[in-house]
């Protein structure tokens, strides 16, 4: 008896499917997550929808369409929607450059490698509120290293790059500076996979250095940049932190990301119905961008 | 490849600078004293490496080399305190995305079923919400539940963007892995034994990434925990460390404790950094 038993609970036990297995365990947590975004994503919806007054007491008006129609007439948001794209450009390309170059050089054998990774990968482990405070000391003319050089040389400028003029590249520069190990490290990881016997190839071909790359390199690197340039670009154009700590969407306007002008209308004005609104354009243009890159490039790489 | 060339060494020192340059300004600020950051011109190097600012900070007077006292900052409580905590939700966070986002990233990267493609759609819709947009509804449904200023709170919340991020990431990885699902069904594993017992062996490297991503992603979090958590027992190191900017404006103090929460990322990275190394998601060359 006690031998059939098991055997006996073994041949009842029915095998799962694919789907049930992956139902089973994907399915709990995508419900739960659905649920925790769903619901700011609702409650937005029906703060868009409404005019909100604090003062005079706490009301709501159904306004229907309205919010959504004085964004699309505001100057003010078309502005910051040209901030917004000219950061995202500036930091994705200089994000993506960067990675590939961190890629391409810890990819070579040399001593102590494990130390070299590790300062390289140093700026990822700053917040983007110390990498704000980090880059704002560095780039003003009163405290700044370019003045402290100069002064070091004798001279008397005072170089300031928090300006009107320079400030979204500076921050599109601070903001690759944090983003660019992780991907760096990804190139790094696809880099090892392609196998020597490729280069030794190209040797016999005698390509120049420069075909090299272009023919034996960047082939299988393809589908991780397509990756990392939708993963840079969402992250560039949802980035807060760092505006907000490094130039407050200053001087004037001239930084005011969609983001941080989110921020100023929904925090400071306390206009939250518009504040709502605005945040359905932002995220329209967030899947809107990545959507493009999928149907441009991406859908060209077979493996998704 | 293996020659090494000036054209390396050069391009290798020129990352090096860059990585390091803005951290080296504050270590800079960090050992400066009050009145030299606030000379101008500023110099490149502090005249003196006085360690008053590390000690300050943590709630100590320091004793100058000219007699001087620098007096403990006033702020020493609440950074302990958001040391202390940053460390709770980071654990619990890195904890909690591993256990969940393995098993879902297998699932999306290995098997086929129904409405796959959906549920990974949803998934990635959750990464492109922008935090400033979900802020006052989380913060709403928050004074609801009694979650303000609380820990589990905190760490809810960062869970909902870790973990859609690191599946995106670790999907690629695991189509990479090697097809044994076949071989262990036909030894008589089940799935659930396949994925824990075999597959997560092998994903070793996928998993310390995933670590990796999630802790820095909780330590550094600092929009929510501002609104959340700050002022509260609950804060975390970034939002105590704002403090520093409204209420007592001293840079070297500010620098010295950016410093310092640099450095738990660092020995995380330090010592998973080689399995960095080793996260493909791309098809690999045959």
């Amino acid at each position: 008896m006690a031998t059939i038993a098991p055997q006996k609970a073994k041949a009842r036990r029915r095998e799962l499917t694919d789907g049930q297995f992956a139902l089973m365990i994907g399915l709990p947590v995508i419900l739960l997550l659905i649920v925790i975004v769903a619901y700011p994503l609702a409650y937005s919806a029906w703060m868009a929808f409404h005019r909100i007054l604090f003062f005079g007491g706490y009301r709501t008006k159904f306004v229907g369409f309205k919010n959504f129609a004085t964004v699309l007439n505001d100057p003010e948001f078309w502005w910051c929607t040209w901030v917004t794209i000219r950061f995202t450009v500036e930091s994705v390309i200089l994000t993506m450059l960067l990675g590939l170059a961190i890629g391409l050089l810890l990819n070579r054998p040399t001593r102590f490698g494990g130390v070299w990774r590790t300062l390289v990968f140093l700026p990822w482990c700053v917040s983007l509120y110390g990498a704000g405070l980090m880059f704002a000391y560095l780039a003003r003319g009163q405290t700044g290293l370019p003045t402290a050089i100069l002064a070091h040389l004798g001279m008397q400028n005072v170089p300031d790059f928090m300006t009107t003029r320079t400030i979204v590249e500076v921050l599109a520069i601070g903001s690759s500076w944090t983003m660019a190990p992780l991907v760096g490290f990804f190139v790094l990881a696809n880099l090892k996979t392609i196998p020597k016997r490729l280069y030794d190839l190209a040797a016999i071909d005698q390509l120049t250095p420069l075909e090299t790359f272009w023919n034996v390199t960047l082939p299988p690197l393809r589908f991780t940049l397509f990756v990392f340039t939708s993963i840079a670009t969402v992250l560039s154009m949802k980035l807060f932190d760092l505006i907000f700590v490094l130039s407050a969407g200053g001087p004037g306007d001239a930084s005011s990301t969609l983001t941080y002008q989110l921020y100023k209308v929904s925090f400071i004005n306390l206009n939250l119905g518009y504040g709502a609104a605005m945040s359905f354009f932002l995220l329209l243009f967030i899947i809107g961008l990545t959507m493009s890159l999928y149907l441009i490039w991406g859908r060209r790489e077979k493996q998704i | 490849m293996t020659k090494r060339r000036p054209n390396f060494v050069i391009a290798m020192t020129v990352l090096i600078i860059w990585s390091l340059l803005p951290i080296l300004w504050f270590v800079r600020m960090a050992f400066m004293n009050h009145a030299e950051i606030a000379n101008f011109p500023p110099h490149i190097f502090p005249s003196s490496f006085n360690l008053s600012s590390f000690v300050n900070i943590f709630g100590y007077d320091y004793k100058l080399a000219d007699g001087s006292i620098s007096a403990a900052s006033g702020q020493a409580g609440q950074i302990e305190l958001g040391l202390q905590n940053s460390i709770i939700v980071s654990a619990a966070v890195t904890l909690i995305t591993i256990i969940i986002v393995v098993p879902l990233a297998y699932v999306f990267a290995r098997l086929d079923f129904r409405f796959k493609n959906v549920l990974l759609n949803a998934v990635l819709l959750a990464v492109a919400i922008p935090p400033v947009s979900t802020l006052i509804p989380f913060y709403t449904l928050y004074v609801q539940l009694g979650l303000v200023g609380t820990l589990p709170g905190l760490i809810i919340i960062d869970l909902t963007t870790t973990v859609p991020f690191v599946t995106w990431m670790l999907i690629g990885y695991f189509r990479n892995l090697p097809p044994i699902e076949r071989l262990a069904r036909i030894d008589g594993f089940s799935r659930l034994h396949t994925l824990l017992f075999l597959i997560l062996p092998l994903a070793r490297s996928g998993v310390a990434v995933s670590a990796i991503i999630a802790f820095l992603f909780a330590w550094n979090e600092f929009t929510f925990a501002l609104v959340l958590v700050n002022g509260t027992p609950a804060t975390t190191l970034p939002a105590a460390i704002s403090g520093f900017l409204g209420q007592d404006p001293n840079p070297a103090q500010l620098a010295a404790c950016i410093l310092i929460t640099i450095i738990p990322p660092a020995l995380v990275a330090f010592f998973l950094q080689r399995h960095l190394a080793e996260m493909n998601i791309a098809d690999p060359v045959r």
